[in-house]
């Protein structure tokens, strides 16, 4: 194993599969987070999301054959747009009960599943790959598609950080995630935080849907695996932390990555749940959220 | 005589933050004892400490010579160190005489196979519990409330409440947290009357409160503590005319006044 | 002390309530009974397989509903019924016990389970208790998938014998069923209304409070856990004896959310609640077949509207355990 280890192609594509699983699971983890830590909503929905966001793909790229870079952008905001309509219809009437949203969004989980079951059907669509080919790098061999969904998902945490950090709706946003009371007697409108967050959360999840599509497939059930990631990362970090998730996404992707490489995907999950049942016994408020 | 609580050097640190640091103190039997100081000095982590909610860093807390530390609640409950709570005093979606028979756990709970088949045995210790359930609220003052709702109570008469549930176990020595704040003057006093009656009984009282009137008129003994250390211990005069007390209190520009 | 004894009134909220109670548990008990003669009164095979399903879901419901009224909502009860269902299923396919051994080996399975992890995880609160519980159950879901020699992997266990020759007739096995539900649920219920579900009860609504007046607030839960999981065990085995048929999706996430549905709807309240879920969502399925993507729109459509708008329709959930679920601070002292 220690030669696998030193063997730099091995080496290369753990990492490589490591950096785009983690910048994926980054982008699902973020938004759930953000729903979690300002509206104390815990979305079992939002795979769902990630997969309007891999069918939006399938639709805007495959079929009606956008160039890549249009589809791309055009990807999550197809998905974002109207789930504004979703978050008037039920998400607002979750909003700051925790216990309610959890049953009433895992009722529409199910919603969404079965309707994308009506409207499509449960076979899996392939996105053609938009980029084939490797890159040869020092003796390392890296595909290229990797590396776009790593420079994708770099460029959108970019944008998320630009907001949260250098904008008045990103100041207000993590005012309301340290204490939503408090921001509301400062003056912050918290509908409108609300409405923000929502929609940015939705972007994340949609892009994120969109790049996971693409390297694996399009079906209505696709939404499983992001949900499991965002829930296991989001517990990894801390329950609302977004620097957490961001951690908490990083040590899961090059888990798996690490594991799947020399144990298989399988050994990859128990290792990656058994870590995270250990840390909700030992600390469940996560690596960098607070104990209440 | 060896006194009933003993506290030893309890320390409880969060991270770097000492809560609590090195408290030693006793209380004997049949005494008012007073903990007393600023909000945020480490009063009610001295209670969680004692009454076991919270695990102390180091230090020892004996209780009738035996050595409870780190013990859970309901351990020492068994021992006769019962408390109350600041927030939580009471069940509020249930009868007042409801809170007393939950409050009864020790004297009535025969254990799984008895409950389940109501045996004799059963039958026996709920009828016990039953009437000292209104012995207590005889003695209390609220049997006139017993089929009311406890969130129905004013908020002095929850207080009371609170230390009706805990009296339930026949405690040796009851632990009271902040048992008067938000409460008006009037039913402060009602507080104090009823900390009075409970002492009568030879149940020892630890009271915790930073309202220093409440505490001069009704503890035998105080503790003052400041950023989790004891500043002064003594008589109430003597520990309320002390300048590093006044300090602590009110600011250093009012000591020399 | 007397002056605020005199100002409020004596109500008898308490006793009005306990009527209205009692009538939602008579009215339940009629149609629990009703419903439990029908199927012969119908007299057709399909009725029976209803009436079957019916009862197998009381009992994880009502099992369910025990672990509720602790204070915590468990995720992954069908994957205990799973480990009663395969772990039966071996006993007597592969050791040769009769249905008799396999029953009591599958209920000991899956109750030895909960007392292995329930000291652990009883000890989180509300919402932590929901995310570990739903994480151990597609653990157990992947075992299933995984362990092929025991569970016959995705493809499942075929071939399982019915309990006796005459309960393959689903006529007789409704009568076995009925008779098991029953039975649990009457145990539930005598549990809940001893002396044992006053505690329970105390410590729901406050687990602090009941600790320090002298409960050991944990080995009580841990017991009841045990007890719900041990009734999960014994369902599994009776669902594998009957369908004859086991997969890893019988016991899969979606299958402990329906539990919790069951629960929901029903209202958390009293032990009436799941049962009337019950069989409200084993019925309905049932007139909508055909039309299985509508069904769990339907489901889900409900689940919102309940959670969302019916707070009082589940007096239980808003004022129990959400209570556990906000932080303290936003509680609001006074």
């Amino acid at each position: 194993m220690l030669s696998m280890l030193t063997n730099p192609t091995i080496l290369g594509q753990i990492v490589v599969n490591g950096m785009s699983l983690s910048s994926i699971y980054i982008l699902v983890a973020l938004g759930f987070t953000l729903l979690f830590g300002i509206m104390r909503v815990v979305n079992f929905a939002h795979g769902e999301f990630a997969m309007l966001g891999g069918f939006a793909m399938y639709y805007l790229y495959a079929v009606f054959s956008l160039p890549w870079v249009a589809a791309i952008l055009l990807a999550p905001l197809a998905v974002a747009i109207p789930a504004l309509f979703l978050e008037w219809l039920v998400f607002r009437w979750f909003y700051q009960k925790m216990f309610q949203s959890m049953i009433g969004l895992l009722g529409l989980s199910i919603v969404m599943i079965y309707s994308a079951l009506l409207t499509w059907d449960a076979f899996e669509r392939n996105i053609p790959a938009a980029f084939d080919g490797i890159l040869r790098f020092a003796g390392v061999i890296l595909p290229i598609d990797r590396l776009v969904t790593i420079g994708v998902s770099a460029l959108a945490l970019g944008a998320f950080y630009f907001l949260m950090v250098h904008t008045r709706i990103g100041l207000a946003m993590r005012a309301a995630a340290q204490d939503v009371e408090i921001a509301g007697t400062q003056g912050i409108d918290t509908r409108k935080i609300y409405r923000v967050a929502f929609f940015v959360a939705i972007l994340l999840a949609a892009l994120a849907g969109a790049l996971y599509g693409q390297v694996y497939a399009v079906s209505p059930f696709m939404g499983e695996r992001p949900l499991f990631v965002a829930f296991i990362v989001v517990i990894l970090g801390g329950m609302g932390s977004i620097p957490g998730a961001a951690l908490g996404g990083l040590i899961l992707g090059f888990t798996e990555s690490f594991l799947g490489t020399f144990y298989g995907g399988s050994v990859a999950s128990y290792a990656s749940f058994g870590a995270v049942i250990l840390l909700l016994i030992f600390r469940p408020w996560g690596l960098l959220g607070k104990p209440e | 005589m060896s006194p009933l609580l003993e506290v030893h050097k309890l320390s409880r640190f969060f991270g770097g933050l000492r809560a609590v640091n090195d408290l030693s103190f006793t209380v004997s039997s049949g005494e008012i004892f007073g903990i007393i100081g600023p909000n945020g000095a480490g009063k009610s982590t001295a209670v969680n400490l004692v009454s076991g909610v919270t695990k102390p860093t180091s230090g020892k807390v004996r209780f009738q010579g035996t050595d409870v530390t780190g013990q859970p609640p309901h351990k020492l409950v068994q021992y006769g160190l019962a408390r109350t709570f600041q927030s939580t005093t009471v069940f509020g979606n249930c009868t007042v005489e409801e809170n007393c028979r939950r409050g009864s756990y020790l004297a009535r709970y025969p254990g799984f196979f008895h409950s389940f088949f109501s045996t004799s045995k059963a039958g026996e210790m709920r009828q016990a519990s039953d009437s000292r359930v209104a012995e207590v609220l005889e003695w209390l003052d609220l049997h006139r409330v017993r089929n009311v709702r406890a969130a129905d109570l004013p908020y002095g008469a929850q207080k009371t409440l609170g230390m009706a549930i805990s009296l339930m176990a026949w405690p040796k020595l009851l632990m009271l947290d902040e048992p008067v704040a938000g409460l008006s003057a009037a039913e402060a006093d009602n507080v104090r009357d009823t900390i009075r009656k409970i002492r009568a009984e030879g149940i020892s009282v630890v009271v915790i409160d930073h309202n220093m009137r409440f505490m001069a008129g009704l503890c035998d003994r105080i503790l003052v503590l400041h950023h989790g250390q004891e500043l002064a211990h003594g008589l109430p005069q003597d520990v309320l005319s002390d300048p590093n007390v006044i300090e602590a209190y009110l600011g250093r520009r009012y000591v020399k006044a | 002390m007397n002056s605020t004894a005199e100002t409020v009134p004596v109500i008898s909220k308490v006793r009005l309530g306990r009527s209205t109670s009692s009538a939602l548990i008579g009215g339940g008990i009629a149609i629990v009974a009703a419903l439990a003669i029908m199927p012969y009164l119908l007299d057709e095979r399909f009725f029976y397989h209803i009436a079957i399903l019916v009862c197998f879901a009381a009992i994880g419901a009502s099992s369910l509903h025990l672990i509720i009224r602790t204070g915590h909502v468990s995720l992954c009860h069908a994957a205990f019924i799973g480990v009663g269902a395969y772990v039966s299923a071996n006993v007597v396919m592969k050791l040769g016990f009769p249905f008799v051994g396999g029953l009591v080996a599958g209920t000991l399975a899956a109750a030895g389970l909960g007392l292995m992890i329930g000291p652990v995880i009883l000890r989180l609160t509300g919402k932590y208790f929901v995310l570990i519980t739903f994480l151990f159950g597609e653990i157990l879901r992947m075992v299933f998938v995984d362990w092929q020699s025991i569970t016959g992997g995705a493809n499942g266990l075929s071939g399982i014998p019915a309990p006796a020759p005459v309960f393959a007739e689903p006529k007789y096995f409704y009568a076995l069923a009925l008779l098991a539900a029953t039975a649990c649920v009457a145990v539930c219920g005598r549990i809940l209304s001893s002396e044992t579900g006053r505690f329970v009860n105390a410590i729901r609504e406050s687990e602090q409070l009941t600790e320090c007046v002298g409960v050991p607030v944990i080995r009580t839960k841990v017991m009841i856990f045990v007890i719900a999981c041990g009734f999960a065990g014994f369902a599994g085995a009776l669902i594998a004896h009957y369908a004859r048929y086991i997969s890893p999706p019988n016991f899969g996430p979606l299958e402990s959310l329906n539990l919790v549905i069951m629960n929901v709807i029903g209202g958390m309240q009293t032990l009436v609640g799941p049962l009337l879920g019950a069989i409200f969502l084993v019925l309905v399925p049932e007139f909508l077949r055909g039309y299985v993507q509508l069904q769990h729109i339907m489901f889900g459509v409900i689940l919102i509207l309940v959670m969302a708008f019916l707070p009082a329709g589940v007096v239980g959930v808003k004022d129990w355990v959400a209570r556990r679920m906000i932080p303290h601070d936003r509680r609001g002292e006074q």
